[in-house]
Formats: C-alpha cells, structure tokens, sequence
C-alpha cells in the first residue's frame, strides 16, 4: 500500500496540493504537516517491520526550523530508505536547488509550485511507484 | 883546468894518514882555498857531520876501524851528508863492487891506487855540479807537484791499464767528497754514471794519446756532476798513467739551459703572447714590432717597418691620443693611451689598449715601445652592458612599480625610488635583508608568500606572480602584486630575484566593493527566487485549480480571498526589494 504525505509550512500550498492529489486520484486523503519534524515522527510511527508500506512524499525545501535538506538527511540514513519516494516541490526555480536534489536517491521527482495537472500525471508514472495507479 | 873558485870544504874519512897526507897534497895541488878536516873513524865523522852543516864534499874510505859494514856506513853517511856529494875511495879493484855503491847514492868512487890530483879534483868537482843538477831537478818536481796538488781545477793519475786512482789532489777530493784513502781503493769507473761503453772505448783508443771526452760523474753524495774530461799520458812512478784535469761544466750547463729557457719564454711572450709589442720612433713610424701582430691584427710584421702609426689609427681617435703624446719627453717615461680604433689586416677596425713607454734614452731600443691589445670583445661587452644598465634605469625611473633585486647569496636588497613613493621607506629605515622584507608581509599572508618562494629554491621555479599586503612605513598595509623573475648562476643555482612591485591597493579595494555588490546581487536573487516566487506560485497554483477544478470545489470565496492576500504579500515583497536595492548602492 501507499501513503501519501505532504509536509509544507504554506496552508494555502497544502491546500491547493491537497486538492490536486485527490483530483487526480493519487490519494483520496494525504496525511499533511507543516513542520519537518513532525513528518519525520509520523513516518518513524509508522514504520514498523510488519507493516510494510511506501511512501510518497512531496516535500517543501525552504520552511524554518527543519527544511527539506535536513529532512531528506535525517531519512538517508534509515532502513527503510527504499520504500520512500520523495517528491520536492518547491517554490525556488534556482538550478542549484535541482542540482542538490539529484545527490538524494529517495528524490524521485522534482516539481516547480505550483503543481500542475500535467505534474501529478508525471507522479503517477514514477517507475517504483507507478504499480499503484495501474487501472484494473 | 879548473878554476878555483871560492873556498873547497872537504871532510876527509881516512884511518891511513899516509893516505891523509896524500890526498891532502892532491888537493893542495889544485885548490888554494882549501879547508881540509878529517874524521878517523865513522864515530867522528858522524858527529863532525852533524856539528857543521856546509861540506862541499865527503870523500869516504871504506875501510874503517869502528864499523864493517859497508852498505850501513855509506847509507849512514849519505843520510848526514845533508846534500853534500860523497865520494867513495877505495882498495878493491873490484868495480861490479864500485857499481854497487854507486846505486846506493854515491856520487863516484875512485880506486886508491889510480888517485892522482887531477882526477880527484875532477870527481869533486863532477860530484858537486851533479849534485847542484840533482837539486835543481828535484826543485822543479817539487815545483810540479805542488801545481797539481794545489791547482784549483780538480786533477788525478790513473793506471792506464787498470784505472785505479794513483793519485787524486785536493780540488777533486773537495769535488767529489771521497778522502784521498777511498780514491786510493777505487777506480774512475766508480764515478761514472752511465755511457761506460763509449768512455771505455775512448780510454782504449787515445791508450798513448791526449784525449777529451764530456762525461757525467757521481759524487760520494750521489751529486750529478757534468765534467769535461782531459787526459794524457804519462810515466808515473815507473808505470803507465794517464793524468787526468777534470772540469767540472756542472753550473755553466745550468746556466745555459736557463738562458736557453729565459730566450724561450721570452720568445713565446713576444710572438705568441696576446700583446704586440712595437717601437716607434719619435715621428711614430714602426721600427719594431713583434711577430704576435700577425695573429693579433693580421698584419705582417715586415709591412709595418716604417709606416706611420697613426696611419691605421681611426681619424676620430687621433684627437685624444695626440692630447696625450704631447707631454712625450716631459717627465713622463710611461702612460696608457686612451683606448681606440686601429685597422687589422682585413680592414676592420678593432679597439686597442696601449701603453707607451719612453725609452728613447734607452740604446738597445732608441724609441717608444708601446704594447698593445685587443679589447673589441671587452668593449662591445662593456657598451652592451651600459646599454642595458640604461634600459634598466629608465624602465625603473619610468614605472612607477618598484623594482627590486635581491641577491640570494648576499642575502642583500636593493630597491628603486619606488620604495619611499610606495610605501613611504626613507632611505635609513630601509633594510636590505630578506628579513626586513619578510616582517613587513601581512601577518595573512605571510605564509602564502613563504610557501611560493621555497617553490624557487626546491623545485626551480622561475616566475613568482604574487599578491599580498606589505606593511607601509606608517604601518598601514597596501595591496601589491609581486612579479619577480629568478637569475640562475652558470651551475643552474638561483642567484638572484628581480621584481616589479606594483601597488594594486586602489585596484584592490575596487575589487573587494564589486565583489561584495556581487554578494548583495546574489541575495537579491536568492530572494526573488524563494521569497518572491512563494506567494506567486500560490497564486498561479490557485488560479489553476479555479480554472481547471473548479467543479471539485467547495468553496470558491475562500480561494479568492486568498489569491488576494497572496498578491498583497507579493507587492509587499517587491516594495522591499527595491527599498534595499537603493540603500545599497
């Protein structure tokens, strides 16, 4: 199974995320947070040797306390690494940013706000993920 | 007859007086001044003999009482005699006895019974004038023997046959160093030092003649002696020798070959020393010069006899010289000439130094020898090197850089004006070493510049292009750029560092604003790109779902008010911005 998370400190961007995935029939009700942290203890919750699941996360990268950087080191270093796939999406349109993006191998994907439809298609085809769109 | 001249003292040895008184009128007969004394016996001749020195003659029986024999009597008497001749008067008849005596030393004998006043007065007079001969011959070998004894040039007898020493003087005994006994057991091969053949042939060829031979000869201490040897032969003693004068050439050779050695040098200095050396005479036409002014300048020697000196002097340099050969014959015997050109054989002009030496008083030489050389190579050096000291000079006046030089073995500096227009040194705070230098870099950079300057001593590096900050007199520190160049010594080693020091400090500073306007534009960038872009994309974001989901919405007013609020902080932003972007610049 999949669950979608997305950790965003913008209501407004939740919002309209919110919005997208469930449109466009990614997750019907994604978990939402608006500190890293928070996320972080969610995901360690829920990551129990029995349960096994996967995660799609969008991630913002600027957000104050813990940004998206320090989230995606703190996952790096965990077990389960291979069942989250990250996607970031962030407001900055500064290369630097992709570049940094690309030395995390959780980060599938990389979106510029806002999300559009033609995005979440994209989401949907991410090669480890994509088994769980496929229409029956 | 003979002449009785001056008085006849006879001692008469007679035991007979019968024969006494016989003998006595004999004499009477003959001579007037006659001192007639007579001994009886060999005891009273013998001390007559000794009391009284000056017997003409002794006139000797044989026959006497106090002793018999006869050998010992004649000899006795002879030894006492002191020179005088004896004649022996005598009974026998036999003459192979007479003979006898003879060979003892008697001077005659004469029977007793065929004496007469005649023949006795004859024998005394025959006895006394050979004796005188005697005398005289053995005067003059005494004569001989003290030339060769005394002479001052080495001489000795050889046997002929077997070259044994048979007698050696005093100069060779002082030459050779051998004492007369050792000469005595050797033989003159003993001295010989080599070509024994060739002497022994010579020896062997000149046996009955004169001959010379050049020889060399050891003394006792091993000494090479060169000798001119000349020999004759000669009856010595009853055998065969030779005597031999030996002239020791020794130290007249040495001085040969030295002379031989001074006329060498002398002739290599002059033809092929890297001087020529010529005379002039007072009208400075050549009458000498040397045959080294045919390597030197081309020119044949011979050519030169008589032509004009100044005829090959360039035209230009005749002023100078003849400025200073005026003051020729004043108290000045030597001086340099002032360097000039002078045509060599092929017709190209090449500097010569020359000193000129008066010695016109001089009649060997009777004129002015001036020695010459060439010293084009020197001179195009010397211009090439004012040439470059000039640019040099110019360059450091014309710059404004400092230049220095640093001599790495010296470890000393030296710096242009710049020194004091840059960094404010007057000349007595000025150091000059390495140190000096080292305390005045920037205590940031300091470690940097050390590290690029091992570069040229470990790895040969032969550029430095450095900036740094270097303390000014009054302590504050300016920006320079360092541009030195290292000079190696023939063997490769650094020996100097030549810099141009350019003070970059406006340039510098210039910089450092543009590069923190370049931080500020940075910021501003980063801003637009997160800060700006945030409310943005939230506005695009909802403006599309508003567009595209608008049916999946519940409640529209929401969204609106937020794209409102969104565009409000967008402007807020943008306002922000431009506020700082103004108070920056």
């Amino acid at each position: 199974m999949l669950e979608v998370i997305i950790v965003d400190d913008d209501q407004i961007v939740v919002f309209i995320q919110k919005k997208m995935i469930s449109n466009h029939e990614i997750a019907s009700n994604p978990v939402c947070f608006n500190k890293a942290d928070d996320a972080l203890n969610y995901l360690n919750e829920q990551q129990q040797p029995r349960n096994k699941k996967d995660f799609l996360i969008f991630l913002d990268i600027n957000m104050p306390n813990m940004n998206g950087w320090d989230f995606l080191d703190c996952l790096e270093n965990n077990e389960q690494k291979s069942s989250y796939h990250v996607v970031m999406v962030t407001s900055s349109i500064n290369k630097e940013d992709k570049e940094e993006a690309k030395k995390y191998s959780m980060v599938r994907l990389f979106i510029e706000k806002p999300i559009r439809s033609s995005d979440c298609e994209k989401v949907k085809e991410i090669s480890e993920i994509s088994h769980f769109f496929e229409r029956v | 007859m003979i002449q009785n001249s001056g008085e006849l003292k006879v001692l008469v040895m007679e035991d007979n007086p019968g024969d006494f008184i016989l003998i006595e009128d004999y004499l009477s007969e003959e001579h007037a001044a006659l001192e007639l004394q007579r001994a009886e016996n060999f005891k009273m001749a013998k001390e007559m003999l000794q009391a009284s020195k000056n017997f003409d003659t002794v006139l000797l029986d044989l026959s006497l009482p106090d002793i018999k024999n006869t050998e010992t009597l004649v000899k006795e008497i002879l030894a006492l005699a002191n020179g005088a001749p004896v004649v022996v008067l005598t009974g026998y008849t036999n003459k192979d006895y007479g003979m006898k005596t003879l060979s003892w030393g008697v001077s005659d004998y004469l029977l007793k019974d065929e004496i007469n006043a005649s023949n006795l007065s004859k024998s005394i007079h025959y006895s006394i004038e050979r004796k005188k001969v005697q005398r005289q011959l053995y005067a003059s070998e005494e004569k001989y023997r003290t030339l060769f004894d005394s002479s001052p040039l080495p001489k000795w007898v050889l046997d002929r046959h077997t070259l044994e020493f048979l007698d050696v003087n005093q100069a060779a005994i002082n030459l050779y160093g051998y004492s007369r006994e050792e000469f005595m057991k050797m033989t003159v091969r003993d001295l010989w030092v080599d070509d024994e053949d060739e002497i022994e042939q010579t020896v062997e060829d000149n046996f009955h003649d004169f001959s010379s031979i050049r020889v060399k000869h050891y003394t006792k201490s091993r000494n090479l002696l060169f000798i001119d040897v000349q020999s004759n032969p000669i009856i010595f003693g009853g055998r065969e020798a030779r005597v031999t004068l030996a002239h020791n050439i020794t130290e007249k050779l040495k001085a040969e070959k030295k002379l031989r050695h001074s006329q060498q040098r002398f002739k290599a200095l002059v033809q092929d020393g890297s001087d020529v050396i010529s005379i002039l005479d007072e009208n400075f036409h050549y009458t000498y010069i040397s045959p080294s002014a045919k390597n030197i300048l081309g020119i044949n020697p011979d050519k030169l006899i008589g032509s004009n000196a100044f005829e090959f002097i360039h035209s230009e340099d005749h002023p100078y010289i003849e400025d200073k050969i005026k003051f020729l014959g004043n108290k000045v015997k030597s001086f340099q000439l002032p360097s000039y050109r002078y045509k060599n054989g092929e017709g190209e002009w090449r500097w010569l130094e020359t000193i000129i030496s008066d010695l016109r008083d001089d009649p060997a030489v009777n004129g002015l020898v001036a020695t010459s050389r060439d010293i084009t190579s020197f001179k195009l050096q010397e211009k090439e090197l004012r040439e470059s000291l000039e640019r040099y000079d110019i360059v450091a006046k014309a710059t404004s850089d400092l230049i220095t030089d640093y001599n790495i073995e010296n470890d000393t500096f030296q710096f242009s004006n710049a020194i004091h227009d840059i960094f404010g040194y007057s000349p007595d705070e000025l150091g000059t070493s390495r140190e000096w230098w080292r305390e005045r870099l920037h205590p940031e950079d300091s470690k940097r510049v050390t590290e690029a300057t091992k570069e040229i001593y470990n790895n040969h590096k032969k550029l430095l292009n450095i900036e740094y900050r270097f303390k000014c007199a009054n302590g504050n520190y300016k920006y320079i750029l360092d541009r030195s160049y290292v000079i190696s010594d023939a063997e490769g080693k650094p020996s100097r560092i030549i810099g141009s020091v350019q003070d970059i400090t406006e340039r510098r500073k210039y910089i450092n604003a543009i590069e923190r306007s370049n931080e500020r534009l940075r910021e501003i960038a980063w801003t637009q790109s997160h800060v700006v872009r945030a409310p943005l994309a939230r506005i695009m974001g909802l403006i599309d779902l508003l567009k595209n989901e608008r049916n999946n919405l519940d409640n529209i007013e929401e969204i609106i008010d937020n794209i409102l609020n969104s565009s409000e902080e967008l402007d807020k932003i943008i306002r922000k911005i431009t506020n700082k972007t103004e108070e920056d610049f």
